[in-house]
Formats: C-alpha cells, structure tokens, sequence
C-alpha cells in the first residue's frame, strides 16, 4: 500500500511535467494546427541555457528566468519565421519544417555544449519527506515541481478566460478570419501563442533536468510523453493535457515501479496507441468538427 | 507483347547495369569507401520503401528507424542461434519486420496526419529501450547488443579480397534487388491504386479501393525494406545494438526522403548517398580547419535540419522535384536530338535504375508515338517516371 | 460616405466583380441585390479588406481603404458581419459580444455597450454564459449583428442576414437594421438574396449581375420597375 501510495506521488510529480509539456503541444495545436515536433529540441535548448546560467555561478532562480524568457522569445521566432509560411499549407510540410527545427535545435546544443550529459541541480533537497516513519517519494523538490506547473496553469488560465487579450487568442485560434473581422490582429495573436506555449515547455525542461540531465538528446523521452499525454486529452483541449499529463504519470510510474523502468517509454507507445485505437480524438474530445 | 515484359525488361537491364556499375566502382576504391558504399546501399533500401510510404501512400513514418532494429535483432538472433546463411538471414530480417509492419499499419491505417506522426514518433523511441528490459537483456544483450558474425567472403574471390568489399557487394545486392522490387511494384496497379487512396480517400474508396488493406500493405512493403536495411546494417556493422537506432535515425530517414524527393526511387538513391557522405565531408572539412570534435560531429545533422526547413519552404515538392523542374525548363530548349543528353534525363553517377528519362525512349516511342517531348522526366509526383511510361503504353 | 469606384475583384483566374460603382451616403441603408454568383458577397470582403481589390477605388471619407489589412479597416469604424453569422461556436455569447469591441480599448465603454446590445436583441440576455453552438440560426444570425455593433461602428457592412431564416425573424432583422439608421446615424451597406424584405426597408438599391451593375436606384423606383424585377430579382 505504501508502495502504491509512493508510485502514485511519484507519477504526480512525473505527470505535472509532462502535462505542461503536453500543454505546450496543445496550445500551438489550437492556434496553428500544428503539432510542433520541435518543442523537445525548444525545451532542451532553453533548458542548455538555464544550465549556463547555473553552471557559471548563478543562482537557481536567474537561471529558470532566462530558460522562461529564452522560451518566450524562441517560440515567437519559430513561428515568424518558420511556421508562418507552412500554416494552412499541407500537414506533411508542417511536421517537417519542425522536425528540422527539432534537428538542428538538437544539432546546435552538440555543437556549443557537447553530447554528454550534464546534471542539473534541484531547487530544493530531493530528499522524501516523512509521514508517520515512512519516507515518502515526495520531496520538497516534487512539492515544487507540482506547485510551479499548477501556478503556470492557473495564471494561463486567468489569461485565457478572464482576459481580453485572451479572448483574442482564443478568437483567434478557433476562427481566424472572423477574429480578424473584429480587430484582432491575429498574426501577432498566433506569435504570441507560440511564445507562450513554448514558455510553458522551457519550465518543464527545467523541472525535470535534475532526473534527466542536460544533453542534447536527453529530452526526446519528453516529446513522446507530452505528445502521449496531450493526445490522451484530446489535443484541443488544455484542461485534457493536464489530466493526460497526470494520468499517464501516474500509469507509468505504476510500470516504472512494478514491471521494470525500463519499459517505461514502452508503456507510452502502448498507452499512446490504446488511446488512439479506442478515441482517436481523445479521450476528452467533445466534438469531431466545428460548425460556423 | 505485354507493356509490362517491356517494362520489366527495361528494370532488370536497369538493376543489371546498375550491378556493373557498383562492381566497377567498389573494385576501385579503398576498404574505407567500401565500408560507406556498403552504408549508403542499405540506407538506400530503408529510405526507398519509406518513400514509397509516404511519397505515394502518403502515410507519413517517423519510426522506420525502429523497423531497422527490428531487421537487425532478428538477423543476429537467427545467426547466432541457428547459424542461418546470408540470404536466409536476411530474408527472415524482411519477413519478421513484414510481420511487425502489419501490427504497426494495422495501427497506422486509421490515423492521419499529425497523429499518425506522434505514434510513430513514439514507436522509434519505444522500441529500441525494449533491448534494455532485464527479461531481454539474456536475449537481446543489452545495451551492448549482439554481436554477429561477419560474413566470410568466398574462397573463389581470393584471400586478399577484403571483407568491406564483400560487405559492400552484398548491401549493393540488397538495394539493387529493392530497387528492382520496388520499380515493378510502384510502376504497376499497387502504385496506382496507393496514389489514388493517398490523393482522395473517399473517391478511392467509392471505386471500391479498400483503402485501409491498401495503406497496411504499403506499410507492410516499406518496413519489410527497413528490415531487410536493418539486417544489412547488422551484416555491416557486425552488430545488432539499441544505440544504434536513435530517434535521430528515423529523422535522417524521413530526411533523405523529403532531401530526395517525396516518392521517387532515385531520389531515395539520392537521400541515402547525401546521409553516409554529407558526415564524411563534414568530419573532413572539421579537421582541415580545425573545428572541434563537437561541432564536426553535430555539422551534419545541422545540415539536415537547415536542409529539411529550407526544403519545405522552397521547394514543396522536395530536391528531386524541384531539379526535375529544372532540368524539364532546359530541356525544353533544347533541339529534340539533343535533349536525349541533356541532365535531367538519367541520374549521371548514380545507379542507373529506372527514371523511364530521355535516354531509353525507342522502344517506347516505335510503339507509341509520345506527344509529350518531356518525357517523363516532365512529370511531377510519379515515383521516378516508370511507371508513368509503363500506364501509358498500357492504354 | 463610401464611394468604390471601378472596382474589379476575383479568385483566380474567376473574376467576380468587373468595375463596379457604388456610393454610399452617410446613414442610408443600402441594399445591394443579385442573383447567386452576381459578386454581392465579393464586394462586400473587398470592401471589408478580406480581399484584395485587382483595380478600381474603395474611399471612406476620401481615405484609401485598397491596401490597409482587415483589422485596421475595422479600426476605421468598418464592421462586417459576414454570411450566415460567422459566430465563433466555441465561446460564450457574452465572449462573441465583447470579442465585436475589444479593439476600442475603453472597457467602461465595452461593458456599456454589451449591455445595449442585450436590450436591443433580448433573446440573448438569458443565453449570455452558454456557448454560442448552442443558439439558434436566428439567435446566431442576432449575436452577428451584435456583436458588430458592440464596436460601434459607422458602415455596417451585412451579407445575407436573412439566409435560412424564418419570414417573421427577416422582418425583425430589416426593421432593427433600419433603425440603426434613422435611431443610431449608422450606415448600412446590406447584401441581400431576399430582394423583396430589401428593398422594403432600404434607401437606396443596387443590382449586379454577373459583376456588373445592372441598376442603381432609389429603392421606391427599382420596386417598381417590373422589368427588372422579372429579369434580375425574380419577382
């Protein structure tokens, strides 16, 4: 009991990370109807830079600073300049063009910081807390991890539904036309989307650096998790992403604990192909087309 | 007097001179460039069948890196357990990947698009962690991997005769053969009916096409040809190991066939030349002026990317498109009796496999006058040509 | 007001509006009639910038509308309310309603205006947090109409309102739309199929046919020309 208690946490902590990520993914999949193949090689790179930052001298804080911020402006760039002219082209151009970014965003990491490995420090001990003389695998890290990525959705969510800057992106993601008969400058809407979506993905790659390590290829697993976990909810819908997030979390901290971890990406394919087999839209998904 | 004995005739003097043309070039070059023609012929199939997958199918697969493995694992296992020959080693490499072609098109089959991309995404990066698991490690050997034999070369070749050449004709065999396979099979009613299924579904469908049995065939085709790549790969490499099917494998595959040109079998050639030689010539150009090892080793896939993106923003139909177009503009300029020998008509340098281009029309035209001077190396989208040229003279 | 002069618009190789002159005075309404395929919805994306004029003027008060993008045309107090609504499904009635005057930036102004708006078209009051997926075409079709309004704008541009409506719902629509006019000073620019509900309520009324202006005439004498009517509006 204790046992699954501890897989439970751990896959909580595991999921809230993987939710943003998936978050990411479904942010930029509303606005562009794009799956952006290259939030992995986007995360890895901010996350490079955060690493730096630490690396260099400078405290936890600044360094997670500079990978949000990185995010931000790599995301706004990614789009202006590579997206944009693949958007409403055929789906296959639009994989590709991320893949290349992906690729060479990978490709660059090797060539500035090499092909091993670094590790990350945490922000607070990774040591599990007790309860009742059990230790716990919840650490005041783990409490960090899972406060940071519940404040980032709770302030997106002020954003998107309380806002009218958030009424414009959302305007402008579900109809752009109509949005641009309103006023909204929908390019700038889409730019942005973009950053922010890639923000949500630098803090993810920051969060779970301390158990991945900070190497060029060391985040690919992140990719097909979010993805995993974004399509589970439906890649429409934010609040999906999260409760995929968690759930595929929870499930293969469940097969990292009882099975073998190494069969945990294992376990996302098959959950990710039992998904798509079961509810191609998602497990979440209300509609299958939208009527104007 | 069929078009397709025509045809068939015209591909199998096409592999044949193909075949002359590898064994001039390996009997003349050194064990290092033997080594890296034998990885650019098993690279050529495994970008191959993935071209005719997505170029034609239209089916999009960002895990034919893990159909390699597949090919691998099961060439070192049936040589180290039961000492299978070559050709039977290799053949079990295609059919047990055919195998695992139907369960992932069975999957594949009913998504599109982006989805279809993150499953198979997933499956590259979820299969090769398998040889990791500690039920398997006794099986599949870990990390480390399995080590196969290398192939002896036979006694009528002499002592001297180096094993990476024979390493390099059995590879070549390998692409020619797939080459061969794959120009009947796409020039003929496969091809046609997986271009229909990929350019309208539903009209496919409403000819009485099933859509779906046709898409897990063209899976099953083109991962039997990872398989058959992969287990090459093991024969090459003499070894079967996780490391060596990163995700960054499946990316280089889908990027030789975007590089090449979606859905053409040259441009496959093409791709799989530009993956083994673009690293060489990176790795030279690095120690000539003195780069590091970290950005020598990273300035190919940097390529690949900057290549990738600026493909798909240039040149939508892909490189080999994008030449054709090219190449068709000059031609059109030139006197008819000299456009036989104008570029664009035959891939100089190349395995001469079967472009149907300006340099072999007269049968084809004493049989059926074509009105199209372009021949078809004017025509978009239509693997290579061939089976264009075979269509017609079927009407 | 707006004055398009020789004005030439198409997709492709299809050229749907083959110099076409119109002039709009300031709060008329004015209805422009044609058959399907006569180019009345082209003008009215021209005018709005969702399509770029090949030749030919569009002046707002003498200001140059051809070359500015969409959302600054709407800036300069041009609303559109395209064909059949083009309410966005996935939000709220309330959201489609702010969304309308959101560029205006005075949100004391905005909520005032929201208010209005449920005065005006009481059927949307009680339907104000539900998604607008859920209203009727009609209700729809009253939100488009809102919502372009909640950007108090001066030339209301409205393509086909009465398309797949109820005969008692048209009339409403025609009779609220007058009254922005003689009520609100606003000028309306109305596109319509539904010839007879049209003219009924306009100014001034314009007919093309297959892009070209067949007829421009003060709606009273156009109602009455039998001829046309027979030829062009089909009653």
């Amino acid at each position: 009991m204790v046992r699954f208690v501890n897989l439970t946490l751990a896959g909580i902590t595991q999921g809230a990370v993987f939710a943003a990520v998936a978050l990411a993914l479904v942010l930029i999949w509303r606005a562009t109807r794009v799956v952006n193949f290259a939030q992995g090689g986007m995360l890895m790179f901010t996350t490079f830079l955060a690493w730096t930052v630490v690396h260099d001298g400078g405290s936890y804080w600044l360094a997670l600073g500079v990978a949000l911020a990185s995010g931000l402006v790599i995301g706004a760039v990614a789009e202006r300049v590579l997206v944009r002219p693949v958007e409403g082209g055929p789906p296959l151009n639009a994989v590709i063009v991320t893949l290349g970014l992906y690729v060479l965003l990978q490709a660059a990491a090797g060539m500035i910081w090499g092909d091993t490995p670094h590790s990350y420090p945490p922000a607070f001990t990774i040591k599990g807390l007790t309860a009742g003389g059990t230790r716990l695998l919840l650490s005041p890290f783990d409490l960090f991890v899972i406060g940071a990525v519940a404040l980032v959705m709770a302030a997106l969510t002020v954003l998107f539904v309380r806002t009218g800057l958030g009424l414009k992106l959302r305007a402008a993601a579900f109809a752009p036309e109509i949005a641009r008969l309103q006023g909204v400058r929908v390019g700038r809407m889409l730019t942005l989307g973009w950053a922010l979506a890639a923000l949500v993905g630098s803090l993810a790659g920051v969060l779970i650096a301390p158990s991945v390590f900070v190497g060029p290829s060391q985040f690919d697993a992140m990719l097909v998790f979010g993805f995993t976990a974004a399509v589970i909810g439906g890649l429409d819908s934010p609040a999906g992403a999260v409760v995929g997030g968690l759930l595929l979390g929870c499930a293969l901290s469940y097969v990292s604990g009882y099975i073998s971890s190494d069969l945990v990406t294992f376990g996302a394919l098959a959950a990710l192909i039992a998904v798509l087999m079961v509810r191609p839209n998602g497990l979440f998904a209300a509609r299958t087309g939208r009527r104007v | 007097m069929g078009a397709f004995r025509l045809t068939l005739v015209r591909h199998l003097a096409g592999a044949a001179a193909g075949l002359v043309a590898l064994y001039v070039l390996t009997t003349s070059v050194g064990p290092y460039r033997d080594l890296q023609i034998a990885q650019a012929a098993y690279l050529t199939c495994a970008v191959a069948g993935l071209t005719v997958l997505t170029g034609l199918g239209g089916q999009i697969s960002l895990g034919h890196g893990a159909f390699m493995a597949v090919g691998a694992y099961t060439a070192a296992l049936v040589s180290a357990h039961w000492g299978w020959p070559l050709a039977a080693m290799l053949a079990a490499a295609a059919v047990v990947t055919a195998l695992a072609g139907v369960l992932v098109g069975a999957v594949a089959a009913r998504l599109e698009g982006p989805y279809l991309a993150g499953a198979t995404l997933a499956f590259a990066v979820g299969l090769p962690g398998l040889a990791n698991y500690s039920h398997l490690t006794g099986l599949l050997g870990g990390q480390n991997g399995l080590t196969v034999t290398p192939p002896v070369p036979p006694a009528a070749l002499g002592e001297t005769f180096p094993l990476e050449r024979w390493q390099a004709w059995i590879a070549c065999a390998g692409a020619v053969i797939t080459l061969f396979l794959l120009a009947n099979l796409t020039g003929g009613r496969f091809g046609r009916t997986l271009r229909a299924g990929r350019d309208d579904e539903i009209a496919a469908a409403l000819c009485g096409l099933r859509v779906a049995r046709l898409r897990i065939a063209a899976t099953v085709v083109s991962a039997a040809c990872a398989g058959l790549a992969g287990g090459l790969l093991a024969v090459v490499a003499s070894l079967a190991a996780p490391g060596a099917f990163p995700l960054t494998l499946s990316l280089q595959l889908i990027a030789a066939v975007i590089i090449g040109g979606l859905g053409t079998l040259p441009g496959a050639v093409w791709g799989a030349l530009i993956l083994v030689f673009v690293p060489s010539w990176a790795s030279d150009a690095a120690s000539s002026s003195g780069l590091s090892h970290d950005v020598a080793s990273n300035l190919p896939l940097a390529i690949y990317g900057l290549v990738l993106i600026a493909v798909t923003l240039a040149f939508p139909r892909g490189l080999q498109g994008g030449l054709r177009d090219i190449g068709g503009a000059a031609r059109r300029r030139l006197p008819p009796s000299l456009r036989r020998f104008a570029p664009g008509g035959g891939a100089p340098g190349v395995p001469a496999t079967h472009r149907g281009g300006a340099d072999e029309p007269t049968t084809d035209q004493a049989s059926a006058p074509d009105p199209d001077p372009e021949g078809a190396g004017g025509r978009d989208d239509d693997g290579g040509g061939a089976g264009g040229r075979g269509e017609r003279l079927r009407r | 007001m707006l004055e398009v002069a020789g004005l030439t618009a198409g997709y492709g190789a299809v050229r749907a509006l083959d110099g076409v002159d119109l002039t709009v005075e300031e709060g008329s309404l004015t209805a422009v009639l044609g058959a399907n395929g006569a180019g009345k919805t082209t003008l009215l994306r021209t005018v709005s910038g969702l399509l770029r004029p090949r030749a030919g003027r569009i002046a707002l008060d003498g200001r140059d509308l051809a070359r500015l993008p969409v959302e600054e045309i709407v800036r300069l107090g041009v609303a559109h309310v395209p064909q059949s609504g083009g309410v966005i499904t996935e939000l709220t009635v309330e959201e489609n309603l702010r969304l309308g005057g959101l560029y205006r930036r005075d949100r004391g102004a905005l909520a005032r205006r929201v208010a209005q708006m449920y005065e005006l078209f009481p059927p949307l009051a009680p339907r104000r947090s539900r998604a607008a997926a859920t209203l009727s075409g009609g209700e729809r079709q009253m939100l488009a109409l809102a919502r372009a309004l909640t950007g108090a704008p001066r030339l209301l541009l409205v393509d086909e309102p009465s398309l797949g409506l109820a005969p008692r719902v048209v009339a409403r629509l025609m009779a609220v739309l007058r009254r922005l006019c003689d009520e609100d000073g606003r000028t309306v620019l109305l596109v319509e199929q539904n010839a007879r509900s049209a003219l009924s309520v306009a100014d001034r009324a314009l007919v093309l046919d297959l892009g070209t202006v067949v007829a421009d005439e003060p709606a009273a004498v156009l109602a009455a020309d039998s001829r046309l009517r027979h030829a062009y509006l089909g009653f």
